[in-house]
């Protein structure tokens, strides 16, 4: 489903990711994580179509990001840490736009903008300006939006920053529920219980360089670390 | 093309969903612009007017003469276009915030970019084509256009402002191919004014006042041939300029072809910047995303001196500095500002007094007065770009003075401090340097200098108050705050002070100037006119010293309330 081979991504002197080789098929809910700075960002920029490898290839369900861009991306729904909404404009009016853009179909458009925005406790904001809402509310909006084209593949950046409890619980049953019905799901994520409870494979990039891989179990054992928790062997990773 | 709708309609419906509650103050806003446009409007309408009138009364030269200017109108419609269209395709293009959002959506790059040009061309000459209107209208009233003369000005006006942007925004494409969109505004801001001073000296070292001085009119036939020549037939200003001067001269063939020519190069670059766009857009986009470095690099100072003020004040003043001499959008400014002390200096020095009918003594210090008025001008001007947006630029990082342990009036006075010290010296140094090459009295030096001491504070500290009155957080650019109506406000009180400052100081002045020249002593009617108008023009500076400060104070902490 996603398939980075070779993927590097040079800012002048500063090489903000390494040679990226991945692979992760179609219903997997993939964990990135790594510390500020170990190229995350920029790895899903890439992902997402945003920036232009350095060099390197990204392949979204059999399309290559670079050979045929715009069928890349109507396969994607991409959710950034900090989204730009418009903030004139109503959270209906959002999403009418997502749709708009991703040419998704008009006649079902009003119902399922609706199922979104209850799933996502936005219903009662549905016609007030963006420029009122908290930032969770946002996040939340952003992800009703990603969600309403009904991607093959979720592209996810901090996915829980701003939501409270609920949200956060709502959205991890959710991304759960989405792999089940075989969307493949690439998150980074700070939040460690987050990729434990989740991923079903975890990479941790350290520097630009993509470090380990596999399950929580299996990142237990290759740092050594049989016992204790996913931050245990996070720290462990990257301090060495 | 849906899709391309589709991305103009945010702007649309942020437009449409602009806050119903603010009507009010909007309606007021539009009503004060609007009489300030059509007041502007009308005042150019009528110097065109006046013009060509005076210009159709010579005969032979006179529609040489107004062909000419018409055709020097086109030529800077044209470079104006030009720049605006560089700066405005640039962050439409490569800087705004919502470049991210619409680039991961799975339309293709050259339909985003068409969207985005849209968008460019309007913006960067709508302001352009409605000002230089009323000069065409002039025309049309002095040569007896008819109705195919204003649908010829509306059909040039626009395809000529297609083509700029166009050609602004192909160079604006190449340039990103090599520097990153962000550095490039600032090279070009800078290039360009480099360009306009090295101009500005060539034409000022020419002395054209001498064109109007019999002595150095040696012969007229020169002048005519330079008249007579036609502008170079390659530029889009000129096809343009024929296709209504041909109008205007009854030769409608002529002006539909040149019109003609117009809007088939139009077109043409329309063909062109697409498959351009979709050849380099989407590079230059990502290129632009890199993060910015640092131009030049240097561990910073931890022994700053301003260390010893007291802690936050310190913080403020500290953190002002550092970020305006790294902001490189400020370094153009600072040339220009550097540029015009230069120019303004300079064109002291070259006035020809002795050529005066009036006494070169007289003159010498009413020249000194005036210019008390034209420093403190350019005061208010430099006021309105550097300290007028001081509280805007604190951005989205504003909650980081709210939440730290300094309040709203520590933090504006703080404002007001780093401002008033090099304004204050520049203000001194333009009125003290002129005062010399002028050669005045010590009276009207003395008077020149303390004058200023006074106003300076006052002009900045209404810059600060009216920047906190009107404040926007969230502006991309808070710069641009000053062309919104409190930066207009704020330009008007201040011009409205400094005249008022000189009227009340003016009579006195003259008749201490003329019995010092006289040698006459002053009445005691006198001494007590000179003394209540002094002391009326102190409590005044004094006033717009404080007024103002408290006035942003409160109306920021309601705002952020």
């Amino acid at each position: 489903m996603i398939t980075l081979s070779g993927l590097t991504k040079r800012y002048g002197t500063i090489q903000a990711v390494k040679s990226l080789n991945l692979t992760i098929p179609k219903g997997e809910i993939f964990g990135f994580i790594g510390p500020n700075g170990a190229g995350k960002t920029t790895t899903i920029k890439m992902l997402g179509g945003i920036i232009a490898p350095t060099s390197g290839t990204v392949n979204i369900c059999g399309i290559d990001m670079a050979a045929e861009p715009e069928k890349a991306k109507q396969k994607i729904g991409f959710i950034p840490d900090r989204p730009y909404l418009y903030e004139k404009l109503t959270a209906m009016e959002f999403l009418q736009f997502t749709a708009d853009l991703y040419g998704f179909n008009r006649n079902g458009f009003i119902g399922k903008a609706e199922a979104r925005l209850k799933q996502f406790s936005l219903i009662d904001w549905a016609d007030e300006l963006i420029e009122s809402f908290s930032h969770g509310m946002k996040q939340r909006l952003v992800m009703a939006s990603a969600l309403l084209i009904e991607p093959e593949v979720l592209i996810v950046d901090e996915p829980m920053v701003g939501l409270d409890p609920i949200a956060i619980k709502m959205v991890k049953e959710l991304l759960t529920r989405l792999a089940e019905e075989g969307t493949t799901i690439f998150m980074s994520t700070h939040t460690l219980q987050v990729a434990e409870d989740v991923c079903h494979r975890i990479g941790v990039i350290n520097s630009g360089r993509l470090i380990a891989t596999g399950s929580p179990e299996d990142l237990m054992h290759q740092a050594d670390s049989t016992g204790k928790d996913l931050e245990a062997v996070f720290l462990k990773l990257t301090q060495e | 093309m849906s899709a391309v709708l589709t991305l103009l309609k945010p702007r649309y419906l942020s437009f449409r969903n602009r806050d119903p509650s603010a009507r009010r103050g909007r309606v007021l806003k539009m009503a004060v612009l609007g009489a300030i446009g059509v007041l502007f409007w009308g005042g150019l309408f009528a110097i065109t007017l006046r013009v060509l009138v005076y210009f159709r009364r010579i005969e032979e030269l006179g529609d040489i003469l107004a062909f000419k200017l018409l055709s020097m109108v086109f030529l800077t419609f044209l470079s104006l276009l030009i720049f605006s269209g560089i700066l405005t395709s640039l962050s439409k293009l490569y800087l705004s915030r919502d470049l991210s959002l619409v680039h991961a959506t799975p339309v293709p790059a050259y339909k985003i970019f068409a969207s985005r040009w849209i968008e460019s061309t309007i913006d960067s000459s709508w302001m352009v084509i409605i000002y230089t209107l009323p000069v065409f209208t002039s025309y049309g009233v002095i040569y007896g256009g008819g109705p195919i003369y204003y649908l010829g000005v509306l059909s040039n006006l626009v395809s000529l402002s297609i083509i700029c942007s166009a050609i602004s925004v192909l160079l604006v494409m190449a340039a990103v191919m090599i520097v990153p969109a962000n550095r490039i505004k600032s090279i070009f801001v800078f290039l360009t004014l480099t360009f306009f001073l090295i101009l500005f000296f060539a034409f000022r070292m020419l002395r054209p006042e001498r064109l109007v001085d019999p002595e150095f009119f040696e012969t007229t036939l020169v002048y005519f041939q330079a008249l007579r020549s036609p502008a170079p037939a390659y530029l889009p200003s000129s096809w343009s300029f024929e296709s209504l001067r041909s109008i205007l001269t009854g030769d409608l063939v002529g002006g539909l072809f040149h019109s003609g020519l117009s809007w088939s190069f139009a077109g043409l670059l329309v063909c062109l910047i697409i498959p351009a766009a979709n050849a380099v857009y989407f590079n230059g986009v990502s290129k632009t995303q890199t993060a910015a470095s640092r131009l030049m690099k240097r561990p910073i100072s931890r022994r700053s001196v301003f260390r010893k003020l007291p802690g936050p004040i310190g913080a403020l003043v500290s953190k002002e500095i550092r970020t305006f001499f790294r902001d490189q959008t400020q370094w153009s400014q600072l040339f220009l500002i550097g540029a015009l002390i230069v120019i303004y200096i300079y064109n002291f020095k070259v006035l020809p007094l002795e050529k005066s009918p009036i006494k070169t003594v007289y003159l010498q210090n009413l020249l000194a007065f005036l210019n008390m008025g034209l420093a403190t001008f350019v005061l208010s001007a430099i006021t309105a770009r550097f300290a007028y947006p001081a509280v805007s630029m604190e951005r989205e990082a504003f909650w980081l003075v709210k939440s730290a342990p300094i309040t709203l009036r520590q933090f504006l006075w703080t404002k007001f401090l780093i401002y008033l010290t090099p304004l204050l010296i520049l203000s001194e140094v333009l009125i003290v340097a002129t005062n010399i090459l002028l050669n005045v009295t010590p009276f009207m030096m003395g008077l020149s200098t303390i004058n200023v001491l006074l106003m300076v504070p006052g002009v900045i500290a209404l810059g600060i108050g009216m920047g906190a009155a009107y404040p926007d957080f969230k502006s991309e650019n808070p710069i641009q705050s000053v062309t919104s109506f409190g930066g207009l406000m704020f330009m008007i009180i201040s011009a409205v002070f400094i005249i008022a400052v000189l009227v009340l100081e003016s009579g006195p002045v003259y008749s201490i100037f003329m019995a010092q020249y006289n040698g006459i002593p002053l009445t005691t009617g006198q001494w007590i006119w000179a003394a209540g108008s002094f002391f009326a023009a102190f409590i005044m500076c004094v006033l717009f010293f404080i007024v103002p400060m408290r006035y942003g104070e409160r109306k920021l902490a309601v705002y952020l309330r």
